[in-house]
């Protein structure tokens, strides 16, 4: 097992270079650069910059130079000094913009996680033993149509309705008297208050899917000797129900981590967007927009880093939950 | 110069009737000056409160001797909260249009005359080579440290001027590719020297980007600066970055870069300081009322009125529309003033509790069709280059139908020039060919040797090819310019001319213009209300601007080193544009323009459509002191020099 974790981690490496050199270039392939890029965001405002400054601009962050040239200067300093650089735009360390944003992230996605679950699986269990009863139907119905909507058009809708018909505040984490507070009790409970909106829309997609594949996993179990068997020998139907099948048909929800840790970054952009959540999704896309090699490529970065070290994660808890995996 | 006038800190009384005298704003006052009676003290009640504690210097010591009176139209009451709303990304223009508007010298509300701001009055030598800025006397920067000559100097000489901080220095600076020099006179009195006549440096300071010589305060930014501080490498390194510029930019930042909102220790000279900053993780922005700030209303009460901004930071700025909607916003343009927005905004003004004020487009043109006069393909530039073949596409242009289903009917047919209204406007530059006549235009193309056509009906070059050009359009900047050209794109194929819409992304536009590959490109054609700051549509004068020929404003800009040759015509306006640009009568200035118009009327470059629609705005209905209408410019960063400052909530 050991011997197992060290040769993964060892691939890592090549992993991680040859994926930062796709990422820089790719970030680089669209037409024009940062300060094209600087120049015609600002010229839709009617905005002028100044012809020597812009000059300069591309001078200054090296825009001029030949791109392999441009990617030795940044991979090395991330490699020798862990400088991930400096922002065009915001003239800030990128490591600094970016972990700023990954608490409420982490909040974010953790709880949209727990919602997830804690709705799915026993949903999915219940209309699997209760196969094709009225009740299996409508979950059936009910997850099908949260599959279907997208969740942007979910957000858009309900801040309408919670703007307009309620007057409530929509968009964002926390009310205005507490966005710079430091944190307090109230902080957390008007987090907790503008919270459930976007861990509802959130969830509501990834609900439905994983509704779907417990049933079918479960179903797949329920037929299984061994369930019988337990059964036969005079076991609770509840006790057996968890203690066995449900075990077995956990299987994909833990290979799922694999893609949980780079959704913390990527996940949910067009959700944190429409509502404007201060969460890293909306900082990746704008980098990306703006052409801000550092940030952006600190970003995809980052996300491939996680991607890696989920899957191994994952591998590691699969082995652990099912012995037949370990076995081989 | 009503403005100006001096007052020093005990003659409140007689102020107040002094101004009663003047015939404007009477009635007005007479109205409001109960309560303004009422209000003892001249200041903010929060800054009232700590100058008696003894926490901050008195109101006369902090204005200094001879403040900014600015002439209100009502005198306003002290507090409240001003909201607006900004774009997560590139949008910190957004703050300095409001805020960050503190030149030597700044706009009339017209758009056409300069007034006296941090100067206080100027002299300007004959030949227009020698400028001298006289400052006011004990006016301080927002951390109660004075600001005097000596820091426009720093600003200029040890800034500008320095190749490591700006490669080249800021061309409002410069002239005739020689660089101005300041130099200190005294305390409050500073020179600008120019190597060749300068007419126009006034009106440049007045601009965004002509506020260089008061944007860096010595005292604090000299730290940062190796003439000054021999130890700044430490200093860099501390803060993790690579060179003393970078440092240097971090904390002071630039005209239009994000990191001057970024820094809330560097002092300014702006109503309100920056409390929450603009970063790149930041959800809204906060300025509070600098307690130092230089302008007072003509009572004596000191400026601004209104306690704080807060700025809030959308990721997707339709989601300002629904601000807007359920009024949490207090005054606002900027992105929602499309014309897509209108009927929305209009129907909700009541639930809003808003009203709509009206943006001037400072632009000449709204659809500007540039044909590439210098195309890579010979036989396609001899045909664009031919006179008669734009002033057939002109009448071949049916621009009411454009205008009325576009537009909503809210413009005319136009070419370019100064608009209607304005002391320059030139008749035959902006109304010429702008008929609909069809038949006219498709006897005009047979008679250049276009009389050719192909099975469909579309006419062939002499070379035997189908006649069928590009034109490059952004459609995520100006969706309407889409629009319009599919109308187009219609009406020219009745005269048997072929265009693709080109619609392409944005920094691609940019790559193709800088490269001579675009056929032909559309843009709003500026130059309506500020010719003379913006001209790309009457020569060739901006290397990214005047895109029917950008080799020969590469000429232009280089000195003939670069680009190509232009003709004749546009040699002889870039001389006249010279001349013009060192004429500081204004008088004399017209006639010179007027001759450059007459010029590019007969040339008859560029091919517009309909005049610059204006934009909207909507303003709170208890918001007081807002314009009823006002430009929409860059030059004239609006909503900043219709002072922000006197604004005040009646409510």
């Amino acid at each position: 097992m050991l011997r197992f974790i060290i040769v993964r981690l060892l691939w890592m490496i090549p992993s991680l270079i040859v994926i930062s050199f796709l990422a820089f270039v790719l970030i680089q392939l669209p037409p024009g650069d940062y300060v094209t890029t600087y120049i015609a965001t600002l010229a839709a405002s009617n905005e002028v910059v100044d012809q020597n400054t812009a000059n300069e601009l591309r001078e200054r962050f090296g825009l001029d130079q030949p791109m392999i040239v441009q990617y030795w200067k940044w991979i090395t300093g991330i490699v020798l000094r862990g400088d991930f650089g400096l922002s065009f735009e915001w003239q800030q360390p990128v490591s600094g913009l970016i972990w700023e944003r990954m608490a409420l992230t982490l909040v974010l996605t953790f709880s949209t996680l727990l919602a997830t679950w804690g709705i799915a699986l026993p949903i999915g269990v219940f209309s699997a033993v209760k196969k094709y009863s009225i009740a299996d139907y409508l979950v059936t119905a009910i997850s099908f149509l949260g599959l279907a909507i997208p969740s942007f058009l979910l957000a858009l809708v309900l801040m309408y309705v919670a703007a307009i018909e309620w007057g409530q505040e929509v968009g964002g984490l926390f009310s205005e008297q507490y966005v710079n507070a430091p944190w307090s009790l109230a902080k957390v409970v008007d987090l907790l208050h503008h919270l459930w909106i976007p861990v509802i829309i959130l969830a509501v997609s990834g609900t439905a899917s994983l509704i779907r594949v417990m049933r079918a996993n479960m179903l797949d179990e329920l037929n299984k000797p061994y369930v019988t068997t337990a059964r036969a020998k005079g076991l609770s139907e509840f006790r057996l129900l968890l203690k066995y099948p449900v075990r077995i048909a956990l299987n994909p929800f833990i290979s799922t981590i694999a893609w949980l840790l780079p959704n913390l970054v990527s996940g949910s952009i067009i959700v944190a967007i429409v509502m404007s959540l201060p969460t890293a999704g909306p900082l990746l896309l704008q980098s990306l927009m703006a052409q801000d090699m550092y940030l952006a490529g600190a970003f995809v970065l980052l996300i491939c880093a996680l991607t890696l070290f989920g899957s191994l994660i994952s591998d590691i808890l699969l082995a652990l939950a099912d012995p037949r995996i370990r076995l081989e | 110069m009503s403005e100006n006038v001096t007052r020093g800190g005990g003659r409140k009384g007689s102020s107040r009737r002094d101004m009663l005298k003047g015939a404007a704003g009477a009635a007005a006052l007479s109205v409001f000056a109960g309560p303004a009676l009422a209000q003892a003290a001249k200041e903010a009640p929060d800054l009232a409160k700590l100058a008696t504690d003894g926490k901050l210097p008195k109101l006369a010591e902090r204005v200094g001797a001879n403040p900014l009176v600015i002439k209100v139209d009502k005198v306003g009451r002290y507090g409240g909260q001003i909201r607006r709303g900004l774009r997560g990304s590139a949008d910190h223009n957004g703050i300095l249009r409001l805020v960050g508007n503190q030149g030597l010298v700044r706009w009339n509300l017209a758009f056409t005359e300069v007034l006296p701001n941090v100067a206080d009055k100027w002299d300007v030598n004959a030949d227009a080579t020698e400028f001298t800025f006289h400052l006011r006397k004990g006016m301080k920067w927002s951390d109660g440290k004075p600001f005097t000559a000596d820091d426009i100097v720093f600003c200029i000489e040890d800034c500008c001027k320095n190749t490591d901080l700006y490669k080249s220095p800021p061309s409002p600076l410069v002239i005739g590719g020689k660089v101005g020099t300041a130099t200190k006179v005294d305390e409050t009195t500073v020179k600008f020297t120019f190597a060749s006549p300068y007419a126009l440096f006034l009106e440049q300071m007045a601009t965004p980007l002509g506020q260089h010589p008061t944007l860096f305060p010595k005292h604090y930014a000299s730290q940062f600066h190796p003439k000054y501080n021999d130890k700044v490498a430490d200093l860099v390194k501390a803060a993790n970055m690579s060179d003393w510029p970078t440092l240097f930019r971090a904390k002071l930042g630039d005209i239009e870069i994000p990191s001057r909102w970024g820094n809330p220790e560097k002092p300014v000279l702006d109503p309100w300081v920056i409390k929450e900053p603009y970063t790149g993780g930041a959800t809204r922005v906060v300025m509070e009322r600098n307690p130092y700030f230089w302008q007072v209303d003509q009572e004596g009460n000191q400026l601004p009125y209104i306690d704080r901004l807060t700025f809030n930071i959308s990721q997707d700025v339709e989601s300002l529309m629904l601000d807007a909607i359920s009024g949490k916003l207090d005054i606002q343009e900027r992105h929602l003033d499309t014309l897509q927005n209108k009927p929305t905004l209009s129907q909700n003004m009541q639930k809003g509790g808003y009203r709509l004020i009206e943006l001037i487009n400072s632009s000449a043109q709204q659809v500007q069709i540039y044909l590439n006069m210098t195309h890579k393909d010979p036989k396609l530039r001899e045909i664009f280059a031919n006179k008669e073949f734009r002033q057939a596409l002109s009448l071949g242009m049916n621009r009411k139908e454009i205008i009325d289903i576009v537009y909503l009917g809210q413009s005319e047919p136009y070419q370019t020039g100064p608009r209607p209204g304005h002391p320059w406007y030139h008749e035959k530059l902006a109304r010429q060919f702008t008929d609909y006549d069809p038949k006219k235009a498709a006897e005009m193309l047979d008679k250049i040797g276009l009389d050719k056509k192909d099975g469909q009906g579309f006419r062939l070059r002499p070379d035997g090819q189908k006649l069928f050009f590009a034109i490059d359009v952004i459609p995520t900047l100006y969706p309407d310019e889409v629009d319009t050209l599919e109308l187009v794109k219609r009406h020219w194929a009745d005269i048997g001319v072929d265009i693709k819409v080109n619609t392409i992304e944005r920094a691609l536009y940019y790559t193709r213009g800088d490269n001579n590959d675009h056929d032909a490109a559309v843009w709003p054609g500026p130059g309506g209300l500020d010719p003379m700051l913006d001209p790309r549509d009457f020569f060739a004068q901006h290397p990214q601007g005047s895109r029917y020929a950008i080799p020969w404003t590469l000429w232009y800009v280089s000195n003939g080193k670069d680009g190509q040759e232009p003709p004749e015509s546009q040699k002889k306006r870039m001389k006249l544009f010279d001349d013009a640009r060192a004429t500081a009568d204004q008088e004399k200035r017209g006639k010179v323009m007027k001759e450059l118009f007459d010029l590019t009327a007969d040339a008859f470059e560029t091919v517009g459509v309909c005049l610059g629609v204006n934009a909207f705005g909507i303003c709170k209905n208890n918001l007081q002191n807002v314009p009823l209408r006002y430009p929409n410019a860059w030059s004239w960063p609006n909503p900043g020099p219709a002072l922000p400052q006197q604004f005040f909530f009646s409510t």
